[in-house]
């Protein structure tokens, strides 16, 4: 048995595979820089004595993940659970996106991670068992000015995971969330921030500690679950206000 | 880009800088495609301002801190070279392996240890860290991807170990291992009554394993060279596997107070309870950890804080073993003079060719720290002037203050080197502070 990591090559992902591995986990990881999964693989499996099987795909082209999981039943069949560590912006990314723009960013973040669950949920129903673990923003819980197109994709994800979180109550497929704030991984590197960044070293050990959990959903770092409520308590009339203040 | 001040350790310098630290292949190759002006970046350990220069980019490979390959019959390992020391160690020890000629703190980078051709604790036994070497790979933005070793590249090969990061990035390095006989070490102490008995007692038996080095005095001209010898032997009685992980301080060595302690009085404070601690207190023949004898400095970057804001300055020197004798006579006569406020004095054997900007030859390598005052400036000068009377070999990752002049006259190979830089990177695209004034 495996555990899928999808975007694992760097940030996050990366630090969720070496918590797994320090679990003796084996481990199958995705993502669209080869090199640097062939790099990761050869250090868990020196290290870990673990196994580790890598696969070159692009999450932003739903054709290639389509194709994916034809050309790879047998291998998702065997999986313990999957995480979807991955996160795609981009420079520019405002109200007036390009087309191809709308649709890999789409894709990256919401289109082809439910497709992928959509069919692992399947194989689970008919295991009777196995994790599903997602990764939202907390870029998401308001409209703004830049990567417009992003935080409304997280949005949407977050969406369609407290439905996955609902439709498996009854049955033993455990499914988590985490809304993240600010991570301290190459997005946030030398960029100063208003509020602390949280370690993905330790999100990695909280998402591993949790995973026989059902039907979570947690903020992280846990203080930005207050600036959430925040947002969501106030009207939008005067939350309108406020941003126009800062501005 | 990020921008950001940043300072080398001894502080002497500073500059506003584009920072980027990559975390996969293809930003490496991304990253320098926008700059005409880089240089590589390990952990920002070096006392000089070796990684990086006014608004040039420093690329920080720290991510890049994976093992690629270990081959335990063949005793080789091939990392990545932004791998700490202590990371490469907690994995070698534990299978009774590691690299002997590696630098006294175990934040620095193996990308690091190369580009600086370090050494260790047993450099009069194991010479330098290029003995270890096997392959490199470096990116360049005008070459691409390259392949260094004795059979490809081999020029390019030999101007990148200890060549302070000018011909590119090193990103992978295949280092040989060394089997180690035991887990942590049996330590003699040794008192000596001056510099040149310290000398004769630190060269008591190159062939031997022994990780030998001395504390002396400096905080008077009476007690000059006064001290201690610490020999320290592999322990081969223990097992040969590291079962400790070796612990990294949370203190971050790059941080300082505000003020300035070393004065006068506190140097000979604290200089004669070290020494009375190790005379009265301490067994002239004890066991000591492998972390404790390898990287003496965890735990006391305090030492380095204490000099404050301003900084220090710190002088090594590999003087030939037949003018040792000399150099000691003319550093007394100058001491004498001028009182420097000298913080820490040591010596260590060393071994090797001194060859390109390599901080190698065979003799004694003298280390001193100094207060930056004018009159420690002085007294430095005339160092200088006597490195250049003797063909010494002063460190240039070291010394933040040293002048080309002295190089060109200490470093037979300075030109050279030079030209084969300016032919390799002709758009001279790698450069520091450091190598800015070197005029490189
Ligand atoms: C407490 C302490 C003790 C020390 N003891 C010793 C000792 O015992 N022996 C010894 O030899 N040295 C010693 N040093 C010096 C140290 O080994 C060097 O300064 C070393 O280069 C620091 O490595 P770093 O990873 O911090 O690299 P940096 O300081 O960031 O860079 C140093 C040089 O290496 C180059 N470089 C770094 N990484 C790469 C890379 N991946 N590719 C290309 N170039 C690169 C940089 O461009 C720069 O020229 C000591 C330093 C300290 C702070």
């Amino acid at each position: 048995m495996s555990n899928l990591i999808i975007g694992a090559s760097s940030g996050l992902g990366r630090e969720i595979a070496y918590e797994f591995a320090r679990n003796s986990k084996n481990l199958i990881l995705i993502s669209r820089n080869l090199k640097d999964l062939e790099i990761l693989k050869s250090d868990l499996e020196i290290k870990f004595k673990i196994e580790v099987n890598v696969f070159q795909l692009d999450f932003s082209n739903l054709n290639e993940v389509s194709k994916f999981i034809l050309d790879n039943t047998k291998v998702l069949e065997k999986i313990e659970g999957v995480l979807f560590p991955i996160g795609m912006m981009k420079e520019n990314d405002n109200v007036k996106n390009s087309n191809d723009d709308l649709i890999s960013i789409f894709s990256a973040n919401f289109y082809s991670i439910n497709f992928f669950i959509s069919h692992i949920l399947n194989i689970f129903e008919e295991k009777k068992g196995g994790f599903i673990v997602g990764f939202g923003s907390i870029s998401g819980a308001i409209g703004r000015e830049i990567n417009v197109s992003y935080s409304s994709a997280k949005r949407a994800l977050e969406n369609y995971f407290e439905s996955l979180i609902i439709s498996n109550l009854k049955n033993h497929i455990k499914v988590q969330f985490y809304i993240l704030g600010y991570l301290d991984t190459n997005l946030s590197f030398g960029k100063k921030l208003l509020l602390p960044k949280g370690s993905p070293v330790n999100l990695a050990k909280i998402v591993y500690k949790n995973l026989n959990k059902k039907g979570v959903k947690k903020f992280f770092p846990f203080w930005w679950i207050f600036i959430d409520m925040a947002i969501k308590i106030l009207p939008f009339s005067i939350t309108k206000k406020i941003i126009k203040f800062f501005n | 880009m990020t921008k950001k001040k940043i300072y080398s350790l001894d502080k002497n310098y500073s500059a506003d800088i584009f920072f980027k630290r990559p975390d996969k292949y293809k930003e490496i190759e991304i990253v320098s495609s926008k700059f005409d002006n880089i240089i590589t970046m390990g952990s920002c350990n070096s006392y000089t301002p070796a990684s990086f220069r006014k608004n040039a980019l420093s690329i920080q490979l720290t991510k890049f801190n994976r093992i690629i390959e270990f081959d335990k019959n063949q005793k080789l390992i091939t990392v990545e070279a932004g791998i700490i020391l202590s990371d490469l160690f907690n994995f070698t020890l534990a299978r009774g392996l590691w690299v002997p000629q590696i630098p006294g703190y175990p934040t620095i980078t193996i990308g690091g240890a190369v580009a600086s051709n370090s050494h260790g604790k047993s450099c009069g036994f194991h010479g330098t860290i290029k003995k270890q070497i096997k392959r490199i790979k470096i990116f360049h933005k005008l070459h691409g991807w390259l392949n260094l070793s004795n059979e490809e590249n081999r020029d390019i090969f030999d101007l990148t170990i200890g060549g302070l990061g000018l011909t590119g990035s090193i990103v992978e390095v295949q280092l040989r291992l060394e089997e180690l006989s035991g887990n942590n070490f049996v330590t003699k102490i040794i008192e000596t009554d001056s510099s040149n008995d310290a000398v004769k007692k630190i060269n008591f038996d190159v062939k031997k394993e022994t990780y030998c080095y001395s504390w002396n005095r400096s905080d008077s001209f009476k007690n000059f060279g006064k001290g201690f010898v610490f020999q320290n032997e592999l322990n081969v009685s223990s097992d040969n596997k590291l079962t400790k992980n070796i612990k990294l301080n949370n203190s971050d060595i790059n941080k300082n107070f505000i003020i300035n302690f070393w004065n006068k009085y506190s140097v000979f404070f604290a200089q004669s309870i070290y020494q009375n601690y190790f005379k009265f207190f301490k067994s002239k023949q004890h066991e000591e950890s492998f972390q404790k004898a390898i990287f003496p400095f965890i735990g006391k970057e305090f030492y380095f804080k204490l000099f404050g804001k301003k900084g220090f300055l710190e002088s090594q020197i590999i003087v030939p073993f037949d003018k040792t004798e000399v150099f000691i006579d003319e550093v007394e006569t100058i001491f004498k003079k001028h009182e420097p406020l000298i913080t820490l004095y040591s010596l260590k054997n060393f071994k090797g060719d001194q060859k390109n900007l390599r901080f190698e030859n065979d003799g004694i390598c003298f280390t001193f720290d100094f207060v930056k005052n004018s009159k420690n400036l002085f007294f430095m000068n005339e160092l200088d002037k006597i490195c250049e009377k003797y063909h010494l070999t002063p460190s240039i990752i070291k010394d933040s203050r040293l002048k080309l002049e002295t190089i060109e006259k200490c470093y037979k190979d300075f030109n050279r080197f030079k030209e084969e830089i300016n032919k390799f990177d002709n758009k001279r695209i790698y450069k520091s502070t450091l190598t800015d004034k070197l005029m490189i």
